[in-house]
């Protein structure tokens, strides 16, 4: 019994989950943030600077404001970050292959995902702050656009794959890059990563200069921490599902290291390159542009495999 | 209407050595006209007071003990001091200058904001004219 | 203004403190979902008695003290108080002393543009395009800090003069610095003109009209962005403007852009008049004597800062200190403008539209009455852009 039981613990706690994943998280974070205070001439932050944010917020005290539901108000901190950590399970971080697989664990990765916006637009309505209002309506318009092309884009794959699984989608698109047969699917998958993460430009969500931290205002300490937390494991996850499904799939670590860091680059110019989106137009932008174009693609797939069988 | 104007420049930064200067540890070269900290060259001043008067920010005392032998004794309230330079200009005698080098001026302590500048005289006032007037 | 009827919708307060203003002001803003309906404004947390403070103090310790009302535009300030002075006292400053008080005047200006410029990028979420204004600000900073061994309070003037004079080492430092920014201010130009993205915050956005902008009283860069001729160097040429005349620059949009391209456009304006006056400054002393007691009398001295018309009314008695001094920022007169602009737009436009006048808060908070005439505003109609 134990025999079977700690290799399964080791694999969820230590590699490739659990530690793992807190540390790819915190190493692309700092990647993220060393890049663009490069591009913008700055000197960014230490290496060890992340863990010591998450560290620091860990231990310090944390602050629940009054007229909210103090139990929804740490809880979904908690939920966040649960969501998180489960979809990694279904990844292939490191290029070692999902952890666990069944059929059609695409859909639920994607959704998993969007628990952490959906629980960062739920903590922003839980308090009575008007900026954690506004950014909680915000959060919400912006997963509402953002979640249809994002969602459309990333199935692009499977569908020519004939598969909702993500190795089996990874192994059939390993003769032929996806990206380079739906290279519209792809971009929209980037930036809808962006949109999700609520990086600039599209982070209308959280913009400093208007709302203060949006829907985030009211946390500090460990509900904080681990949205936080939450955030940037999404991020890996984000760029490892694009990478696997678009890059013609990951299967070893330097592989994973290569398409990704790659792919981070690209996330971290665009963040550089671009002024904020007004919500109003991220929405536009979205709707007129993404989900057109992302179905204009699916026409198009669906009409070359149609002419192809 | 073009996307991303600035990516030529995001481009030159990439390969560009971040332009922060890393103070404590990197201290650049101050331009010759730095106002940093007052001092005060007791030989030549006559105690006319002029500097007590323009300083904006009551930052210089004179107290004149004799004004025939020349003893003077200047004190200096550094935290006070704004470094305009007024009392440089004003100064008839050019006793008063600003320092280029002394601008950390930081302390722990608020006595060490204090300065008290005081012309070494001896006994015998003869010997006196001879010995560099400490600063 | 009093408020007192219930007004519908959702408050979201910005300030005094809030990561959005740096200074601190207090803005209400109404919204309707996304939409701004009211904006209502709350100044003088920063208020700090100093026109009060100056009456204690000598006419030369007043100097520093009006250098300090703004730290960005400090030099103007002093600039601006020491013309009133030395009217007062019959006392004209030396033709090359009245030179280098314009260039660096207009060294100041370039450094307060390109600050605004990267404080109104970081407003629209662009904070690359601020991090790269701000690093090509430190080019003037260094000039101003060669020139004079500051950085902010330069404190060049001295009342009838300039303390510091320039010699060839430093002129050829300052012309290279200027060829720098000259290159960068013309990117930054087709930056804030051709950036789709940019644009989409700008254009069109809190758009007034020349008759709203005389109506509302603005003045500076954002009465010029609507086609207002409104600059003090232009309309009633001061120190050494009158031998160095200024081109005054206009847009007609009135909307974000236009504030963007006209700042900008006046940064090139400043780049030439210093260049000329490099080229034809006046030899002679660096200051006049001034009495320590100025006669009795008034006198009201209007210059041009950064911002818009700088206004100072000195009276003396006689004596060694003044009897009044008061002193009129440009942001009071252009923060109506904000109040009344903001409305119909998004909330996320508030902020860049407050940027868009280049609020200095502190500068502005100062005892003054204002007699409202609503019929005045009335006239004033429903901004929207």
């Amino acid at each position: 019994m134990m025999g079977t039981i700690l290799p399964v613990l080791a694999s969820l706690l230590l590699f490739p989950g659990g530690l793992t994943v807190f540390l790819t998280g915190m190493a692309y974070e700092w990647m993220n943030r060393k890049l663009l205070a490069r591009f913008q001439t700055r000197v960014g932050p230490r290496w060890f600077q992340p863990l010591a944010d998450v560290i620091k917020l860990l231990a310090k005290e944390e602050v629940v404001p009054e007229d909210v539901h103090p139990g929804l108000f740490t809880a979904l901190p908690v939920v966040a970050l649960a969501g998180c950590l489960t979809a990694a399970l279904y990844v292939p971080l490191w290029g070692v292959g999902p952890l666990y697989n069944f059929p059609g664990d695409l859909i639920v990765t994607l959704f998993l995902l969007s628990l952490l916006t959906l629980c960062l637009g739920i903590a922003g309505a839980n308090t009575f702050d008007r900026f954690s209002l506004v950014g909680a309506t915000r959060a919400f318009t912006q997963l509402f656009s953002y979640e249809a092309p994002f969602l459309l884009a990333l199935l692009g794959p499977a569908f020519v794959a004939g598969s909702w699984q993500i190795d089996e989608i990874m192994a059939s698109g390993a003769a032929r890059w996806v990206i380079l047969t739906q290279p519209i699917g792809f971009i929209v998958a980037v930036i809808g990563l962006i949109g999700k993460l609520e990086l600039p430009p599209f982070d209308a969500p959280e913009a400093e200069t208007e709302i203060v931290a949006g829907s985030l205002t009211e946390y500090s300490g460990r509900g904080l921490a681990l949205f936080h937390m939450g955030k940037i494991i999404e991020l890996v996850l984000g760029i490892t599902l694009i990478a696997a499904l678009y890059l013609g799939g990951l299967y070893s670590p330097l592989d994973f290291l290569i398409k990704t860091i790659a792919l981070l680059i690209v996330i971290v110019i665009l963040e550089a390159l671009f002024a904020r989106l007004r919500i109003d137009q991220s929405v536009g932008l979205w709707w007129r542009y993404g989900t057109l174009l992302v179905l204009l693609q699916w026409l198009g797939t669906i009409f070359w495999k149609g002419v192809a069988i | 209407m073009k996307f991303g104007t600035l990516l030529q420049d995001l481009a030159r930064s990439a390969v560009h050595n971040p332009i922060t200067e890393k103070y404590p540890f990197e201290v650049r070269a101050t331009p010759a006209r730095l106002r940093g900290r007052l001092n005060w060259d007791a030989e030549n001043c006559i105690g006319c007071g002029l500097c007590v008067k323009d300083c904006p920010s009551q930052a210089i005392e004179l107290i004149v003990i004799d004004k025939k032998t020349k003893q003077f004794q200047l004190f200096y309230h550094l935290n006070r001091c704004t470094f305009c330079a007024q009392c440089v200009y004003s100064c008839r005698q050019e006793c008063l200058s600003l320092s280029r080098d002394e601008w950390e001026l930081a302390a722990l302590n608020q006595e060490d904001f204090h300065i008290q500048y005081e012309r070494e005289v001896d006994e015998v006032p003869c010997v006196a004219a001879t010995d560099p007037a400490e600063a | 203004m009093e408020k007192t009827e219930h007004k519908k919708g959702f408050t979201i307060p910005i300030g005094p403190q809030h990561p959005a203003l740096k200074e601190p002001g207090h803005f209400r803003i109404t919204v309707d979902g996304e939409i701004v309906t009211d904006v209502d404004v709350r100044l003088g947390y920063a208020h700090r008695g100093i026109e009060k403070a100056a009456e204690a103090r000598s006419w030369v310790q007043n100097l520093y003290l009006f250098e300090r009302v703004c730290g960005i535009c400090s030099h103007i300030h002093a600039m601006a108080y020491c013309l009133g002075v030395e009217r007062l006292a019959g006392v004209e400053a030396p033709p090359r002393a009245q030179a280098i008080r314009v260039l660096v005047a207009e060294l100041e200006r370039i450094h307060s543009h390109l600050l605004w410029l990267g404080v109104a990028a970081h407003e629209a979420g662009f904070d690359t395009l601020f991090m790269y204004s701000w690093r090509d600000r430190e080019t003037i900073m260094d000039v101003l800090e060669r020139f004079s061994g500051n950085r902010v309070n330069y404190s060049a003037n001295i009342l009838g003069g300039v303390k510091y004079d320039l010699d060839d080492e430093f002129v050829q430092f300052m012309c290279e610095g200027l060829d720098y920014l000259e290159t960068r201010s013309e990117y930054y130009l087709e930056v804030v003109t051709t950036d789709a993205m940019f644009l989409q915050r700008t254009q069109n956005i809190g758009v007034m009209t020349r008759s709203q902008a005389e109506l509302l009283g603005t003045v500076g860069p954002t009465a010029r962005a609507s086609n207002v001729h409104r600059d003090i160097r232009y309309e009633a040429p001061y120190s050494a403007y009158k031998q160095f005349p200024i081109s005054i620059v206009l847009d007609q949009r009135g909307d974000l852009e236009a504030r963007f391209v006209v700042r900008i456009k006046e940064l090139f304006e400043s780049y030439r008049l210093i260049r000329r006056i490099l080229e034809e400054l006046p030899e002679g002393d660096l200051a006049a004597r001034m009495p320590r007691k100025i006669a009795e009398g008034e006198t009201v001295s209007r210059v041009e800062a950064p911002r818009g018309e700088l206004f100072y009314f000195i009276k003396s008695n006689g004596s060694d200190t003044p009897e009044r001094v008061r002193v009129r920022t440009p942001t009071i007169c252009n923060m109506m403008s904000v109040v009344k602009l903001a409305i119909g737009h998004q909330l996320a436009d508030v902020p860049m539209i407050l940027a868009g006048i280049d609020p200095c808060f502190s500068c502005n908070d100062r005892m003054f009455r204002v007699h409202l005439d609503q019929s005045v505003y009335a006239n004033v109609g429903p901004l929207k852009g």
